[in-house]
C-alpha cells in the first residue's frame, strides 16, 4: 500500500515537471495543446496533494519518531514542516499558470511555470533529505 | 473571467503563512484545527484551498490588492509565504 502511494506520488510530481516543462517550450511555437496541457498539469497538481496527505497523515508518524530522536532531528523539524506546507502552494501556483494559459497571457504565465518546475523539485530533494534523515 | 486567481493566490498565500505561525504558537488553535478537522494539516489544506477560490471570485474585479498590481501581489505574497514559511521554522528550531 505504502509503495503504490509512495509511487504515484512521484510519478505526479514528476509529470507536473515534465508537463510544465514541455509547456514552456510549447510557447513559442503557440502549440494547440498548450491549453489542454496546462489544465493537466493544473488538475496533477490539485491529484498530487492526496497521495502527499496519506504518505504524510498515514505513514509519516512512525518516520518522525525515528527522525526526531536520530542525529538529524532537523530533517523533520526544518525540512519537513516546511515541505508539507509549501505542498499547498502548488496546485495554487499551477493553477495561476494554467489561468494565464487560459487568457492567452503566455508571457505573464511564464515565471509561474519557472515557479512550479523548481518548487516541485525542491520538494522532491527534501523528500530525500527527510528519507535520508530517518536512515541516518 | 469569472475568477481572478492572482488575488486568490495572494490571500491564500498570506492565510497559509499565517495559519503555520499561529498555530505553532498558539497550541488551542492548533488543537481546534485538529479537533474540527481530523488534523491540523487537513485543516489548512481546506482553508487555503477554500480561500484560494472564494477570493479568487469574489475579488475578480479587483485588479490591485495592497497598494500594487493583482499580478505583483500575487507573485511576492508566494515568494513571500515561501520565505516566511522556511524562515520560521529554522527561527523554531535554532531558537
Amino acid at each position: 500500500m505504502r509503495e503504490l502511494v509512495l509511487y504515484g506520488h512521484i510519478i505526479l510530481g514528476l509529470a507536473i515537471v515534465v508537463l510544465s516543462v514541455f509547456i514552456l517550450m510549447e510557447m513559442k511555437k503557440k502549440s494547440s495543446y498548450l491549453k489542454p496541457m496546462a489544465a493537466a498539469t493544473a488538475f496533477m497538481s490539485w491529484l498530487a496533494m492526496l497521495p502527499g496527505g496519506i504518505l504524510y497523515l498515514t505513514f509519516y508518524p512512525a518516520t518522525k519518531t525515528v527522525i526526531k530522536a536520530g542525529p538529524w532531528p532537523w530533517a523533520h523539524s526544518i525540512v519537513m514542516e516546511t515541505k508539507e506546507h509549501w505542498a499547498l502552494l502548488l496546485p495554487v501556483i499551477a493553477t495561476v499558470a494554467a489561468w494565464l494559459v487560459y487568457k492567452d497571457q503566455l508571457k505573464e504565465s511564464k515565471k509561474w511555470w519557472v515557479l512550479l518546475i523548481a518548487l516541485t523539485v525542491v520538494l522532491a530533494i527534501t523528500g530525500r533529505i527527510i528519507k535520508m534523515g530517518a536512515v541516518s | 473571467m469569472k475568477f481572478n486567481f492572482y488575488n486568490g493566490a495572494t490571500i491564500s498565500a498570506w492565510l497559509l503563512a499565517v495559519l503555520v505561525i499561529v498555530a505553532e504558537l498558539v497550541a488551542p488553535f492548533k488543537d481546534a484545527l485538529k479537533n474540527v478537522f481530523t488534523h491540523h494539516w487537513i485543516g489548512k489544506v481546506v482553508l487555503v484551498f477554500i480561500a484560494f477560490f472564494v477570493f479568487a471570485f469574489l475579488f475578480k474585479d479587483k485588479k490591485s490588492l495592497f497598494g500594487m498590481s493583482d499580478e505583483k501581489a500575487a507573485w511576492y505574497s508566494t515568494l513571500g509565504s515561501l520565505a516566511i514559511i522556511l524562515l520560521f521554522y529554522v527561527y523554531e528550531f535554532v531558537v
